[in-house]
């Protein structure tokens, strides 16, 4: 058997533990800043009530004052400190982004893995479903889920959800039909891995980059339709601190008092820009490994 | 020596005084950034009417040696020497220079047709950029032997097959009527009657266009047949050159030695198990040894082999040249030993199953099976009532061309597809397992090869340190070391893969192993590295052998028995060596002749 000795015979490149799967060098500047950015933003967001120095809800001066070493960002129409509601605020919009697309991007993996793993009939099916949830207009889910169970977060956050997670589920099944279609997954299936397992451990982290990065970019894009919905007075009633619906008080300031309304605007614009970028820079550091 | 190399150089001209030179490399090097250095100071000619064959491994130089004589080695080569195409040299030419002498010179084939057309662009209109017109295209395409060109060339490139596509592809690169055509593997992605076709429209075509060609090829025989003379690459230097007949008939580097071990090995010529095909793999292009880089791998390799590059000299037992310190006193020893008893080629089966008395119970067992499959309305019955049987340790070679139903029939084999009737009866023993073409991607690319192996290991009711001990004797089973275990597969070579594949089939030992083309994308050392090791598989675990192939020659090399599939039907069955010899179907007899002639040059 002298053909099989030599190539076991020492010369054989392993290289175990190489190579980090995440590799910081890769990114530019811009995505760099973009994810430091979402760091800081979800500390501020986490530590709101320690770093505000007012009750958000509570009239805590003479309104409408100017900015000043007591109230950072001035106060409001009714003598709210502006820079406390920002605070509150992103946090409120910043977590409502994430739990949609956390609970969308999980379910729709879920729709989608199934849908591209089973195929045949099971597939057509979820997918048309998929299909008509594509269909639904977001904004008038959101009205008429608020006409029907009164404006709160919680259910604009539910009528958002429904028509987020179909996006999610095509996305997902494509990508696992590509995973599905490789040696790998008959490899696996012939190995007796089947059901969770096979998609667990053969499947998910095949799909898992796509999610993590289709996930980031649409926070912002989310953000801004959050914003926007609460705009419209769709989101929390009136004196919870949110940055849609302040931007939207502070409108008929906006050249008076310009800070109540262009604080939130700034905040939504930051924070959609920083999801962005770091949506960016998480593809750059998955790709290729 | 001298008078030897004169009779070479006149058989060497394509026509009386007609020696020119279309193309040459001097002094070629190249390096890249990250430390590979991929051609060493090559020097090659390609003489007007020829087609020279240039032969290595992957990762040898050979594309990047055609490329560079297109200029079109990629930027980040860091490239010295001299690269003419005609008149212009190529490596110090601006970007301009280059392309107007491609233009007006050149001609381009590679591997896989369907990424070279453009898909969403007619077949005509594509071959009349290169040759002016749509009348000249039609032209062209009947030159290179596709029926009814005057309907072809309204189709688009995926309603082509892909020979024909290959043939389109032929026709582009001789529209300009260029001096030069470089052919990278283009037969490769084919199946073995395919390929024939297309080394005869070559050949065709060399005498009616008197270009010189380039043919790049990692499959000695194919080099053999369609080549006038050859030259054989490794790590970016050329060990040998010569005629074909020559060369291999008396190979006098060690390296063209083992490759046409591997090769004759792999088609059954030699018993694979005694004939030390090529030992290791290729050094790293990164950290290349300073003296010989075959030394390493060499069975002749003594302490002068490190000292320095061996120069290419005239060979002491052919009109070409070699890159052999040694060859003078080793070339008697490196000519090739057939099996004497070749009659058989396969090493006499000898399944523990078959030995222990009485009827051998059957591995597998196909009765009456047909599958068809449904696309936009068309039916396609792609296996049609087909019945087999495989006894337990038993080896079948399953032959076809393309589209013949075989992988379909493996496949239900196995169980990962249903047939639409029929009954597929397995034997005792472990789960099916199946070995793909392309070893690398059944492995999934997230795991660890301990992860792979273990999960295979799941239902055995194991304990971790039994599973683990398990686990280690597999590897070494298939050559390989246990510290492999923690590695993922993008971390290992092609080799390394494919062994890891088939470890993960055996590691629990399957009755059956349908083996899907498994040697058709590797090296021949490798290939014959793999045919050894389903060999040793089925002596020490019993394994049946299923093999699916286009290549006969193969077959015979796995398999005791063979059935040729046509048109979803088993049309022939019998021992492989009568089917060889003795061809009675049509389409037997088309895949027989299909097998390079180089291997029924030495097999007469």
């Amino acid at each position: 058997m002298a053909f099989l000795e030599p190539v076991a015979a020492g010369q054989e490149p392993i290289a175990l533990g190489a190579r980090r799967r995440l590799d910081l060098s890769r990114l530019g500047f811009a995505e760099k800043a973009g994810m430091v950015a979402i760091a800081l933003i979800t500390v501020v967001a986490l530590a709101a009530p320690l770093i505000a120095p007012h009750n958000p809800g509570a009239t805590v001066g003479a309104n409408l004052q100017s900015p000043s070493g007591s109230f950072l960002l001035g106060t409001d129409d009714v003598g709210r400190d502006v820079f406390s509601r920002m605070l509150y605020g992103t946090r409120t919009s910043w977590f409502s982004a994430l739990a949609v697309v956390g609970v969308g991007a999980m379910f729709g993996l879920l729709v989608g893995l199934v849908a591209g793993i089973r195929g045949g009939w099971v597939d057509t099916v979820l997918m048309r479903i998929t299909d008509a949830g594509l269909a639904l207009p977001g904004p008038v889910i959101a009205i008429a889920v608020a006409v029907a169970l009164g404006p709160s977060l919680l259910n604009t956050l539910i009528a958002v959800t429904v028509v987020w997670w179909p996006w999610y589920a095509r996305v997902i099944r494509g990508e696992t039909r590509a995973v599905v279609v490789r040696p790998h997954f008959d490899a696996a299936r012939l190995a007796g891995v089947g059901g969770f397992r096979l998609a667990l451990r053969h499947v998910i982290p095949g799909v898992m980059p796509v999610l993590i990065v289709c996930a980031s970019v649409d926070l912002g894009f989310l953000i801004l339709t959050l914003a926007g919905l609460s705009f419209l007075g769709l989101g929390a009633p009136a004196p919870a601190p949110e940055l849609g619906a302040m931007a939207s008080q502070g409108l008929e300031f906006l050249f008076s008092f310009p800070w109540i309304a262009l604080a939130p605007a700034v905040v939504v614009f930051i924070l959609a820009g920083a999801a962005n970028l770091a949506g960016d820079g998480l593809r750059d550091l998955l790709e290729d490994t | 020596m001298a008078k030897s190399t004169q009779a070479t150089r006149k058989r060497d001209q394509p026509e009386p005084g007609g020696d020119r030179v279309s193309a040459r490399v001097r002094g070629l090097d190249a390096r890249f950034a990250n430390g590979v250095h991929a051609l060493r100071r090559v020097d090659l000619e390609l003489r007007r009417g020829e087609i020279l064959g240039l032969v290595g491994e992957s990762g040898s130089g050979k594309t990047l040696l055609g490329l560079s004589l297109l200029g079109l080695a990629p930027p980040e080569a860091e490239l010295t020497g001299g690269a003419w195409l005609a008149d212009t040299e190529m490596v110090a030419a601006s970007q301009e220079t280059r392309r107007i002498a491609r233009r007006e010179h050149a001609g381009a084939v590679f591997q896989d047709p369907m990424t070279s057309l453009n898909p969403t662009m007619k077949v005509g209109r594509q071959v009349a950029e290169a040759a002016g017109s749509v009348d000249e295209a039609e032209e062209l395409l009947g030159q290179v032997g596709i029926p009814d060109p005057d309907r072809r060339i309204k189709q688009y490139p995926h309603e082509l097959s892909g020979g024909l596509r290959q043939r389109a592809m032929i026709a582009m690169a001789i529209a300009r009527n260029p001096s030069v055509i470089i052919l990278d593997e283009p037969t490769t992605a084919l199946d073995v009657t395919l390929q024939r076709g297309i080394l005869a429209l070559l050949q065709q075509l060399r005498d009616e266009l008197g270009a010189a060609m380039l043919f790049i090829t990692h499959d000695l025989a194919v080099a053999a047949e369609v080549a006038d003379r050859v030259a054989v690459m490794y790590a970016g230097r050329i060990a040998e050159s010569g005629d074909p007949g020559e060369v291999f008939h008396h190979p006098c580097h060690p390296y063209t030695s083992g490759l046409l071990n591997s090769r004759l090995a792999l088609a059954g010529l030699v018993s694979a198990g005694e004939v030390a095909t090529l030992p290791g793999e290729p050094p790293d292009p990164r950290a290349l040894p300073p003296g010989c880089p075959f030394e390493p791998r060499c069975a002749f390799a003594e302490p002068a082999c490190t000292q320095e590059l061996p120069p290419l000299v005239s060979a002491p037992r052919h009109g070409g040249a070699d890159a052999c310190i040694r060859s003078e006193e080793i070339a008697d020893q490196l000519v090739p030993r057939l099996d004497p008893a070749t009659s058989t080629g396969v090493p006499a089966a000898a399944s523990p199953a078959s030995k222990g008395g009485g009827a051998p119970a059957a591995a597998l067992s196909l009765e009456r099976i047909s599958k068809e499959f449904h696309a936009r309305r068309q039916h396609h019955l792609a296996v049609d009532d087909v019945s087999l049987e495989l006894a337990a340790g038993g080896a079948l070679g399953l032959v076809g061309e393309s589209g013949c139903g075989k992988t379909t029939l493996l496949r239900i084999a196995v169980g990962l597809e249903d047939a639409d009737s029929g009954e597929v009866r397995l034997g005792a023993g472990g789960a099916p397992q199946m070995v793909f073409q392309d070893a690398g991607a059944s492995l999934t690319p997230w795991l660890s090869v301990y992860q792979l192996l273990d999960e295979r290991l799941r239902g055995e009711g194991l304990e971790s340190s039994a599973r683990e001990q398990r686990i280690r004797e597999t590897l070494a089973l298939v050559g390989l070391r246990p510290e492999i275990a923690n590695a993922r597969p993008h971390e290992l070579s092609g080799g390394q893969r494919q062994r890891v594949a088939m470890a993960r089939s055996v590691i629990v030992p399957p009755a059956l192993l349908a083996c899907d083309e498994p040697t058709s994308a590797l090296d021949v050392s490798l290939a014959a590295t793999v045919i050894n090791l389903l060999h040793r598989l089925r002596r020490e675990l019993g394994v049946a052998i299923l093999f699916v192939t286009h290549d006969l020659a193969v077959a015979r090399a796995v398999a005791d028995d063979v059935a040729i599939m046509d048109g979803g039907r088993i049309v022939e069955r019998g021992p492989s060596e009568q089917v060889l010899r003795n061809p009675r179907s049509d389409e037997a007899r088309r895949l027989v002749e299909a097998v390079p002639t180089m291997e029924r040059a030495w097999h007469s």
